[in-house]
């Protein structure tokens, strides 16, 4: 199973590619477990891309985010592109101290965090004017689950 | 789905709100602006009931600890009840966010606020608690 998603860069159209995405996973057998994963996931680095992404040298129609989303074997992979700036959000230092910065701090370092601690592997490149960030999750055999 | 807030009757210096569906950035606002009231001079504790809570993100976690940091200069406290397995899972990755108390159960939340009255008490500290 391999598919493509795309949305506006609207914060009101993240729900609507997660329910999508949600609906495809459900259909696939996949775990709720996992489908929260995915959509962490998601949110974050959409929520991220949308907040703080420099699109100011690309034309409106560019703007866009893009998933594709591929379930074979046991293996789910996830490919978030965003055109934009370059940004790894893999590279981004951890929220080392939470507790004094939070309220200073975007949700972006707390968001990211969450994304490569959820995400068993993760990979990013720059192509041309996009940021992609391929990143993968395991599918527990049927009844392995707890 | 949308997140559900339900503000139980507030009880001597404890308020406990329970959430239900998905504490997310298109619904943290609902719960900040449900809590703003709340979090006053007066209460030391807040109890929110998560075992209805489907789905947490780092916006969800920003409102805990906003809440948390409401409350921190005069002593009071957020406690969280029963977080679903996938909840608690978000909870231990940002370990380092020092939401210190979780509780299995309200029944456990309770006693715990029930100890720290006691202790208050036996302290002897003056303030009328109501």
């Amino acid at each position: 199973m391999q598919m493509r998603l795309f949305i506006p860069r609207e914060q009101a159209r993240v729900d609507d590619l997660n329910a999508s995405l949600e609906a495809v996973l459900r259909n696939n057998g996949i775990s709720r477990e996992i489908q929260g994963n995915v959509r962490l996931i998601v949110e974050e680095l959409a929520s991220n891309a949308i907040q703080h992404g420099d699109v100011s040298g690309l034309e409106a129609q560019q703007h866009e985010l893009c998933v594709d989303i591929g379930i074979r074997d046991r293996l789910l992979t996830l490919e978030f592109r965003e055109s934009g700036a370059p940004f790894n959000p893999l590279e981004q230092p951890p929220p080392d101290d939470l507790d004094a910065g939070i309220l200073e701090r975007t949700t972006g370092g707390l968001g990211l965090h969450l994304v490569r601690q959820v995400a068993e592997q993760a990979s990013y490149e720059r192509i041309g004017d996009s940021n992609v960030l391929r990143l993968t999750l395991s599918i527990p055999s049927a009844g392995s689950a707890p | 789905m949308s997140l559900d807030i339900a503000v139980h009757p507030p009880g001597r210096g404890s308020q406990r709100v329970s959430l239900q569906g998905r504490l997310d950035t298109h619904t943290y606002e609902d719960l900040d602006e449900a809590l703003a009231p709340l979090l006053t001079r007066q209460l030391h504790s807040l109890v929110l009931d998560l075992s209805g809570l489907d789905y947490i993100s780092s916006a969800g976690l920003r409102s805990l600890l906003k809440a948390r940091k409401a409350l921190a200069p005069h002593g009071g406290k957020v406690l969280l009840v029963d977080p679903p397995p996938q909840i608690r899972k978000v909870l231990d990755i940002v370990s380092a966010v020092p939401l210190n108390e979780i509780f299995a159960s309200t029944a456990e939340a309770d006693a715990y606020l029930d100890a720290m009255q006691r202790r208050i008490v036996e302290e002897g500290d003056g303030d009328a608690r109501d």
